[in-house]
């Protein structure tokens, strides 16, 4: 019986126009971000550059945090994410003065003209540079030298006030110093990334780890919209005592229905991660790597499943607990956090238990793999989780088959109307 | 196994309000009518038998087996509910099929049955139309296909007639009581001529209470020497109305010709008639309701 059932509910996904939306969702996410992504050549001595790497050293982080906010400074305008958007800063007289201020503290620089001055030289610095060299002309990002006998304590504490006046999410905050200290990569860098990327991680592992971490910001709302419309379905067509009275279990009936949503939203996962995977394996024959031809499903599994898996399961849940769409209200509000959580920890590494875990670099590789205890814990409790919740949905289907609970919003209870 | 549903003080409360009140019922194979008003609690009873609804207080069994065992009680019933529909982007073949997996039935079952039913209820020629494409009378005879599909012994049909045209109406009425020759059927109905149409033995229902359990011609009986029948004008109709339960009327010009109950002849121009079943269930609520009935004069 289940086999079947499992057979006729992914039938039904397949023909409701929700699933459609939310194939054709995925193919526009992996289009326009990845779409054209070239794979990473190897590095060849005497490049012009070998790409930034971020630097640990609290000098060179002190200075380009300093030269970011000097700019900004003197441009009287600011770029934040407070809550993971876009958002342009204009300061008050007082706020203005204050950042003035903690300028003056830090680099010893005083007043918007001083701060003019400050920037123009960097810049004519930077063409004079460009020009002698001849070609293409790299801008670096603007520098400040730390004020004699300023602290790395002090510069942290004064930083701190800085976003606080900015309303958060702006370079100076805790959480993104340490992103404003790119620095170049040498050659034997470069070659050690490289080496990572194709050696450790077959080349295939750090691109499938770039292809979830697009995919997974989808997937981490999108699912809800399936098992919401899945759970009204019954309600809209006026079948569930139809089916309520019917002899399958109400373990059969749920479960087949999760299972044929899980396959149906990984379905399309895979076969889109099919165009970067033979875009691997081309490039990984020519280049003479030995590449994983099962990397993409590996992390579709690994990586992409128990965030669909758990959505999925809050959806079901919270409709046939409420007969409501209140689940994409809850699962809209936790993806939006959880987004806005990753929004500092982009290049990977730090996944927490955050249900949308980010990488968002086809690098990387010894951070992913540092952290893999952590990611791995992440994923196991929100496949557990999923599962629990599978069940619990299944009792509650039972339940309401019986009469024996029914939602209102007066209260949790049995239903008044239908004498 | 037994054919035989036996209910024993079946009590229904749904928070302070009692909806169904020391029910006693035994029903046997074939049709068995259960009437009352819009509100008496027919639509409980049905889902309480269903296994929709928990029972509060009393004995129910089905064929033998206790109403508590859901599962078992769910093989050898079928319900067709007061507001029937299905998934309206299936086909009425896929909904029947759906259907028929939920009732555990294996694919050459299915194969087999499903033809079957829909030629029985005369759908066979539209097996590939959209639910939402069938017309009113088209989907009852669908929802009785799908109750029926997994051939159960007791079947539970809620208010079926509802909104049908007469033509559907009859041919509605005959399927069941086909289908009530090998098992329970019970019609449940605040429309006394399906009652009268189809079932020999039923039960009245009001206000959750059973007020009268017997045969169809048990019940008309009761009225017998009490329906008459006169021709008045309209001005000496609305003295009747006082009066009397008025249970149908034609106009004729100025005049209408009457039917009503009264306990013994009224006045000279009255003629004695045949009581009816309508004449009957009219007379019973008057007994039971006084002024209550006279909101049913049109029925």
């Amino acid at each position: 019986m289940f086999i079947q059932l499992f057979i006729k509910e992914c039938r039904q996904t397949a023909k409701s126009l929700i699933y459609w939306l939310i194939v054709l969702v995925l193919i526009f996410d992996y289009a326009s971000q990845l779409g054209s992504t070239e794979i990473m050549p190897e590095p060849k001595k005497g490049q012009k550059e070998y790409g930034y790497k971020q630097s640990e050293d609290k000098n060179i982080i002190m200075k380009m945090t300093l030269g970011q906010l000097l700019e900004e400074y003197y441009r009287e305008n600011y770029s934040t994410y407070p809550i993971g958007f876009y958002k342009n800063v204009t300061l008050d007289e007082k706020e203005d003065e204050r950042i003035g201020e903690i300028i003056e503290e830090t680099t010893g620089i005083s007043g918007r003209a001083a701060a003019e001055k400050a920037v123009s030289d960097w810049y004519a610095g930077q063409e004079r540079t460009g020009g002698e060299n001849g070609g293409m002309m790299i801008m670096r990002n603007m520098e400040a030298e730390p004020a004699a006998g300023l602290t790395y304590e002090r510069f942290e504490e004064l930083m701190d006030e800085a976003d606080d006046i900015l309303g958060g999410g702006s370079s100076y905050g805790e959480s993104c110093r340490g992103g404003n200290a790119s620095v170049p990569m040498t050659y034997e860098d470069a070659m050690e990334e490289y080496r990572e990327l194709t050696v450790k991680d077959h080349l295939t592992g750090g691109y499938a780890r770039l292809f979830s971490d697009y995919m997974v910001v989808f997937l981490g709302i999108l699912p809800v919209f399936l098992a919401v419309t899945r759970g009204l379905r019954d309600k809209r067509a006026g079948m569930q005592e139809l089916i309520y009275t019917r002899r399958c279990s109400s373990a059969v009936i749920i479960l087949s229905r999760y299972l044929a949503m899980l396959v149906m939203l990984v379905v399309p996962v895979l076969v889109i991660s099919v165009l970067p995977l033979s875009h691997c394996l081309k490039y990984a024959s020519a280049a003479g790597i030995q590449a994983d031809a099962f990397a993409y499903v590996k992390y579709t599994f690994g990586w992409l499943l128990p965030t669909i898996m758990i959505v999925t399961s809050v959806g079901m849940v919270l409709t046939e607990l409420t007969d409501t769409a209140l689940a994409v209200l809850v699962q809209g509000a936790w993806w939006f956090v959880s987004v806005f959580a990753g929004v500092g920890s982009l290049s990977g590494g730090m996944y927490g238990w955050n249900l949308v875990p980010r990488h968002n670099t086809e690098l990387n590789w010894s951070v992913y793999h540092e952290n893999f205890t952590q990611l791995a814990a992440n994923r196991i409790l929100y496949a557990v989780l999923a599962v629990i919740l599978a069940v619990f949905t299944a009792f509650i289907y039972s339940q309401r088959r019986k009469g024996r609970y029914r939602f209102t919003w007066k209260g949790i209870g049995r239903s008044k109307k239908q004498i | 196994m037994s054919t035989t549903i036996k209910i024993r003080g079946l009590n229904q409360y749904y928070g302070k309000k009692q909806a169904l009140k020391d029910v006693n019922l035994t029903i046997e194979t074939g049709m068995f009518g259960l009437l009352g008003r819009n509100g008496a609690g027919k639509t409980t009873l049905m889902k309480v038998l269903a296994t929709l609804l928990p029972k509060s207080e009393g004995q129910v069994s089905v064929c033998g087996k206790n109403i508590a065992r859901a599962q078992e009680i769910r093989r050898i019933t079928g319900y067709l509910p007061q507001e029937f529909s299905m998934y309206p982007n299936m086909s009425v073949y896929e909904a029947m099929d759906y259907l028929g997996v939920l009732s555990g039935l294996s694919r050459p079952q299915r194969k087999e049955r499903i033809p079957e039913l829909l030629k029985r209820v005369n759908l066979q020629y539209d097996k590939r139309k959209k639910v939402k494409a069938l017309s009113g009378g088209m989907k009852r005879r669908l929802g009785i296909a799908q109750a029926i599909l997994h051939d159960p012994k007791v079947l539970i049909v809620d208010e079926p007639t509802a909104g049908l045209d007469p033509e559907e109406r009859v041919r509605f009425r005959n399927l069941l009581c086909e289908i009530a020759e090998e098992r329970i059927v019970i019609l449940s109905t605040h429309i006394v001529g399906d009652i009268e149409a189809t079932c020999e033995n039923i039960a009245v229902l009001d206000a959750g209470e059973i007020i009268y359990t017997g045969t169809v011609s048990e019940l008309t009986r009761m009225a017998e020497g009490r329906v008459f029948q006169t021709e008045i004008s309209k001005k000496e109709l609305e003295e009747l109305k006082k009066q009397c339960i008025v249970t149908s009327m034609l106009t004729l010009g100025n005049n209408v010709m009457v039917r009503f109950l009264a306990e013994e002849k009224p006045f000279a121009g009255a003629k004695s008639c045949e009581a009816g079943v309508e004449d009957a269930y009219m007379y019973l609520m008057q007994e039971r309701g006084g002024e209550d009935v006279c909101s049913y004069s049109s029925l």
